[in-house]
């Protein structure tokens, strides 16, 4: 038998390219799971600080912060390209999609391949002592991250591009917008401990 | 939006096509690719329920070899495993994995929608934690068990004193099981969110689904720690030389503990709070009212979770950190007892004023009270640090977790499956031989863990494999042991009903008990898509509304699987939302990650070509299909 | 109660003033709390088995909700029950810390005795400190202490995790590489407690015990005193010839003999072996029967233990027994 009353939601469009969309949820709350280790590496980070009399330990060399820095620009620059990709999918707008996450991409990526770059300015492994260990962990971790999510949207904007531009990949632009956001700004605060971690924090020799 | 009057709709065609869009098929290659929530909350439930078995099989061993002073059952080495695999099977394998599958089932049906928010993600999240449930016990059958007890304390479980693959074979257990206890967070918050009937407001949803909401919060911040401690920490250190907790490096044995306890204290919740809703929802039931003070309730809840948090030094009093600090743990530990105080004079409150139908399963809520205020108070004990660093590591807090444990969770969670059997199954599990099992379990499980706190009192440590008989505890551990042969009765009982309930019990129909939330507001067992029409509410007990003002929903497309999709604070219908079949690609990922996961445990170069296969099954899994085409 | 265990390795049997002030707190918690535990559980059955008299009964099939005045009383009996709690909870919460506090302020060095404690896999080292070199005594799992004065143990692991646990005087204190703690231990009276290692530590975490032998400070003073002399020369040809068979073994890689060539320090120190009640770290009594066994086969009695497997002639294990038990 059917309840004498009704809701009729015939009228009520099939998909939602916005924050009203569970995978906009379920995306967010796996931010959560990163940032929670994110700031568990960096607790560590300062812990292993306290046991330790000079930081950084002996025969660590800062390396130079240039290309870092440029690629924390470049990274943050990106932002601004999944965010005109985020607004064109809202708009059902191909092209904008296309050239947003080529923006996207366009600065991402010379981001991390300057960082590959300033990896080899380290002149010490994980193996050496605990410093070298969280600091090479955290590195390891965010690139992967980064990586991953570097990969997801040039996967996505092929799709877009050569395949299909529906409601489901707008729908997948938009919320891999929230993704590059947080990747980049953890990076921030990651960023500050390992680099700058010795200027706040250090105790020479 | 407003109801209207029902348009008339041919109910049968209405049944015959959403029969169509659900059926789940036939064949191995279907059932590998099940998306459905009833049959995926159920393989969790059976799987778990093995998983139970196991660690019961394996408290056995141990309460067989202690029963009597220098006992030679098993040998140190084997007791070791055993004790470790316990531990892990019962936290990682049995009690998470359950209380997730319980919530994967009753969740949408509490809700009035048809499926979780990311069905495949459910399937894939099922598929890691079996198969990484399956890696853990090849390593126990191959002795290749890790042995270093289900928290593997460093430097015992490093690479100096821990060398071979048995530590590893642990630590990759977690990576398996935490990352299905994410999805399944995720995928539960999020339906619990967006996904709830019309008119079902935050202040009116079923404290059960208050419970999983809270539950999957915590485990989206607590199981990163884990996977930090397990995987960063421990792993890296025994494969690839870092020195995280190598003290002549600048390491650290206790961050090792911070981090794992900082996940381990908020895990006893996560098990323990789904649980609560379940009491809650067997008790209105069963007492024909509504619960009493909801709004405390779920600050309770809200509260324990953000209180759990914050006290996990208490499992490090021992170590020697700064007692100022420590102080103010003992305060937490102690506050958080007020949390689940209030929790249970609300069902005091509600027992009394209501009218109490004495079900098997009003039983296990009685034994929880027991058994889980008794733990609470030796849990307020240790609280206390200088009582603590008495009792600490030896049977006292293996009584006490035991306790908190088994009555907090176990309890409550037979008398789920007394209740909701019916629903499952479609035929009412047997009533009386359900209150028999409840007092055979009552009876052994406190003949077998009061004993404890005594042994741990007179100086019985924790994780021994034999003592002398000058010590005396030859006598309390007979007697232990006893009890734990009274529990495996219990758990036979237990099984018999299931089996013969099954095929003989009476016909449940969709509300046996007359309850009030929207699970029995449909068939026994449900039909894939749940509802024929979805419901839309207008208070928090939707079936105990009278039938003249009840609201359906009309106008989801039954031809493929739509549900609707509703906003977060008032589930005012926002959107439509079309969720996938069947798909193999949650199981072949699962697969391809597990090449990688395993793969690496015995040489780390692995890592890679995993992170390849990986990607070729998320390809496969996103890839835009024609079917999905239209809007 | 003797199935439930001796009172010398016991919590609820302090014999000094530490754990005596942790006893008097545990009695405190238990008898409040079972109390409550006995009101909470009263109430659950009255609950249970109430025929509901007095209190208004709405015809709950209809509405479900009782009247606002039941809910009304329940309410101010839930704060009233709430309250409670928390005044009880925060009146525990001050006991803790108090004795906590209270124990901290029993520590002081008057006339006090420091002994450093270090825990290996499996056993317990024992060196009692001093600023004279002269005197310091080292020995292992059994620590002598002279009755009411206060005794530090200064901790740490040369390997994994442990954890000091002598019931009868004080609570447990961890012993982690790299990290020393300490804790205060003080005997009332003249008495045998028996402690034993509460971290899993490995294999034979079981088998990690030792014993704390409280004397009143006349015969503390006198096994001072012969701990530090040099071990006793052998007296007759048999015990000449069990030297001989000890120091022309692999013995001496790991255990010393003050006195004499061996000089190892990976097992315990053997100098006064004799003078201690046990052997393994509390495993066995210390006679002569157990300790062939042992040397004979130390896999057997400790599985996974580190101490090697020594062969020996026959005609040489009665005599290294003798020598053994003559280190006095």
């Amino acid at each position: 038998m059917t309840p004498p009353r009704s809701i009729d939601v015939a009228d009520l469009p099939p998909f939602a390219v916005s924050s009203e969309a569970p995978l906009w949820w379920g995306q967010l709350f796996l931010t959560f799971v990163e940032a929670t280790m994110f700031a568990i590496l960096i607790a560590m980070y300062f812990y292993i600080r306290l046991s330790m009399d000079v930081w950084p330990p002996p025969g660590i060399q800062m390396p130079p912060e240039v290309l870092p820095a440029i690629a924390l620009v470049l990274l943050i620059a990106s932002c601004y390209g999944s965010y005109r990709a985020s607004e064109a999918a809202k708009r059902d707008d191909r092209w904008g999609m296309i050239e947003g996450l080529a923006l996207n991409l366009g600065l991402a990526i010379p981001a991390v391949v300057l960082r590959a770059f300033s990896w080899h300015d380290w002149n010490f492994k994980w193996t050496s002592t605990a410093y070298g260990s969280v600091t090479w962990g955290i590195l390891f971790l965010h690139t992967l991250d980064l990586g991953a999510d570097l990969a997801f949207t040039l996967v996505l904007l092929i799709i877009v591009a050569l395949v299909r531009s529906g409601p489901r990949q707008r729908l997948g632009v938009h919320v891999d917008s929230i993704v590059w956001y947080f990747l980049v700004a953890i990076w921030i605060p990651l960023y500050v401990t390992v680099y700058w971690g010795p200027h706040l924090v250090g105790a020479p020799q | 939006m407003t109801a209207a009057t029902t348009p008339s709709i041919d109910l049968d065609r209405e049944r015959a096509s959403l029969e169509r869009a659900w059926a789940n098929g036939r064949g191995l290659l279907a059932w590998l690719s099940v998306t459905t929530h009833q049959a995926i909350g159920m393989r969790y439930i059976v799987t778990a329920f093995l998983f139970l078995l196991a660690g019961g099989v394996e408290a056995l061993l141990m309460r067989l070899q202690l029963a009597r002073p220098d006992n030679t059952l098993l040998t140190a080495d084997k007791y070791n495993q055993i004790f470790t695999v316990h531990g892990s099977t019962m936290m990682f394998l049995f009690a998470v994995p359950m209380m997730e599958g319980m919530g994967v089932y009753l969740v949408p049906l509490m809700l009035g929608t048809r499926n979780v928010a990311f069905p495949r993600l459910n399937a894939f999240g099922y598929w890691m934690y079996v198969i990484g449930g399956l890696f853990l016990y090849w390593g126990l059958f191959t002795n290749t068990g890790p042995d270093v007890g289900w928290f593997a304390y460093t430097p015992l479980s490093g690479p100096q004193f821990s060398p071979g693959k048995r530590v590893d074979v642990w630590a990759q257990m977690i990576t398996f099981t935490e990352i299905s206890a994410m999805c399944v967070a995720a995928e539960l918050a999020a339906t619990i969110l967006k996904m709830r009937a019309p008119g079902m407001s935050l202040n009116r949803i079923p404290l059960f689904c208050w419970g999983m909401l809270v539950q999957s919060f915590m485990v989206l911040f607590a199981m990163p720690a884990v996977m930090v401690a397990s995987n960063i920490f421990l792993l890296t250190d025994r494969t690839i030389g870092t020195h995280f907790s190598n003290p002549a490096e600048g390491g650290d044995p206790l961050l090792y503990q911070h981090v794992f306890w900082f996940f381990g204290h908020p895990e006893v919740y996560i098990i323990f709070i789904p649980a609560l809703g379940m009491v809650s929802a067997i008790v209105d039931t069963n007492t024909r009212r509504a619960i009493f003070g909801y709004p405390a309730m779920v600050l309770s809840l809200v509260a324990t979770a953000f209180i759990g948090f914050g006290l996990w030094v208490h499992h490090m009093f021992a170590t020697g950190l700064p007692q100022i600090g420590e102080a103010y743990f003992t305060a937490a530990s102690m506050m958080i007892a007020i949390a689940s105080g209030v929790q249970i004079f609300c069902w005091l409150a509600t027992m009394w004023t209501g009218r109490i139908r004495w079900t098997a399963a009003m039983h296990f809520v009685a034994g929880f009270v027991f058994i889980f205020v008794l733990g609470g108070l030796t849990g307020v004990m240790l609280a206390a640090i200088p009582l603590d660093l008495q009792v600490h590591d030896t049977f006292f807090v293996v009584a006490h977790f035991h306790y908190v444990l088994i009555g907090g969770a176990l309890f409550p969670l037979f008398g789920g499956f007394h209740h909701w059997f019916g629903k499952f199954t479609g035929r009412l599990i047997d009533e009386r031989l359900g209150k028999l099992t409840f007092w055979v379990l009552f009876i052994g499980f406190n003949l077998t863990f009061f004993p404890m706190h005594i042994l741990g009192l007179r100086g019985m440590t924790r994780r021994i494999y034999t003592y002398p008989s000058e010590m005396q505890w030859g006598g309390a551990n007979a007697l232990a042991t006893a009890g734990a042969l009274v529990i495996l009765l219990g758990g036979i009982l237990f099984l018999v009903n299931v089996f013969t309930s099954r095929r003989n019990g009476e016909m449940a129909g969709p509300n046996p008990w007359d309850s009030g939330t929207l699970e029995w507001a449909t068939a026994s067992p449900p039909q894939n898509f749940n509802f024929l029409l979805l419901p839309a509410v207008t208070g928090r007990y939707p079936l105990w509304t009278s039938f003249k003002e009840r609201i359906a929903v009309t106008g989801l497309r039954n031809d493929r699987r739509e549900v609707l999709v509703t906003t977060l604070m008032d589930a005012e219908p926002h959107h439509r939302y079309v969720l996938p079949r069947s798909s193999i690609w949650p199981f072949v990922t699962a697969v391809l990650i597990t090449i990688g996961l395993i793969g690496s445990v015995f040489q780390f170069q692995w890592y890679y070509p995993g992170i390849a296969l990986a990607t070729i099954g998320f390809l496969g899994w996103f890839w835009p299909r024609a079917q999905e085409a239209e809007p | 109660m003797s199935a439930w265990g001796t009172p010398y390795q016991s919590a609820v049997n302090a014999a000094g003033p530490q754990s005596g002030r942790i006893e008097t707190l545990f009695w405190v918690f238990t008898i409040l709390l079972a109390i409550i535990f006995v009101i909470v559980i009263v109430v659950l059955l009255l609950t249970l088995t109430r025929r509901h008299r007095g209190i208004q009964q709405e015809p709950l099939e209809q509405t479900h909700i009782p009247s606002g005045a039941t809910e009304h009383r329940l309410t101010r009996t839930v704060a009233a029950a709430t309250i409670v709690t928390v005044v009880v909870l925060l009146g525990l919460l001050v006991a803790s810390v108090g004795t906590g506090k209270a124990i901290s302020g029993l520590g002081t060095a008057r006339n006090g005795l420091a002994v450093e404690v270090i825990g290996n896999q499996w056993w317990w080292y024992v060196r009692y400190l001093n600023d004279d070199a002269s005197r310091i005594v080292t020995t292992a799992n059994e620590i002598h202490i002279p009755v009411g004065r206060p005794v530090m143990i200064r901790g740490t692991s040369h390997d994994v995790i442990h954890s000091f646990w002598v019931p009868n005087l004080n609570g447990k204190i961890d012993f982690i590489p790299s990290r020393v703690n300490a804790q205060w231990i003080e005997a009332d009276y003249p008495g045998r407690f028996r402690g034993q290692c509460a971290e899993f530590c490995g294999i034979q975490h079981a088998h990690m015990a030792l014993w704390v032998v409280a004397e009143p400070p006349d015969r503390f003073e006198a096994w001072m005193n012969h701990q530090l002399e040099p071990a006793a020369a052998p007296s007759d040809a048999d015990s000449q010839q069990g030297q001989q068979v000890f120091l022309n073994h692999a013995c001496i890689f790991c255990h010393t003999i003050a006195g004499t060539a061996a000089l190892g320090s990976a097992g315990p120190d053997l100098t006064h072996f004799a003078s201690r009640s046990t052997i393994a770290a509390g495993t066995l009594p210390n006679t002569k029967g157990n300790l062939a066994g042992w040397i004979a086969d130390p896999q057997n009695i400790k599985p996974g233990n580190h101490m090697a497997t020594v062969a020996l002639d026959s005609a040489d294990v009665q005599p290294l027994i003798d020598y053994l038990e003559s280190l006095k």
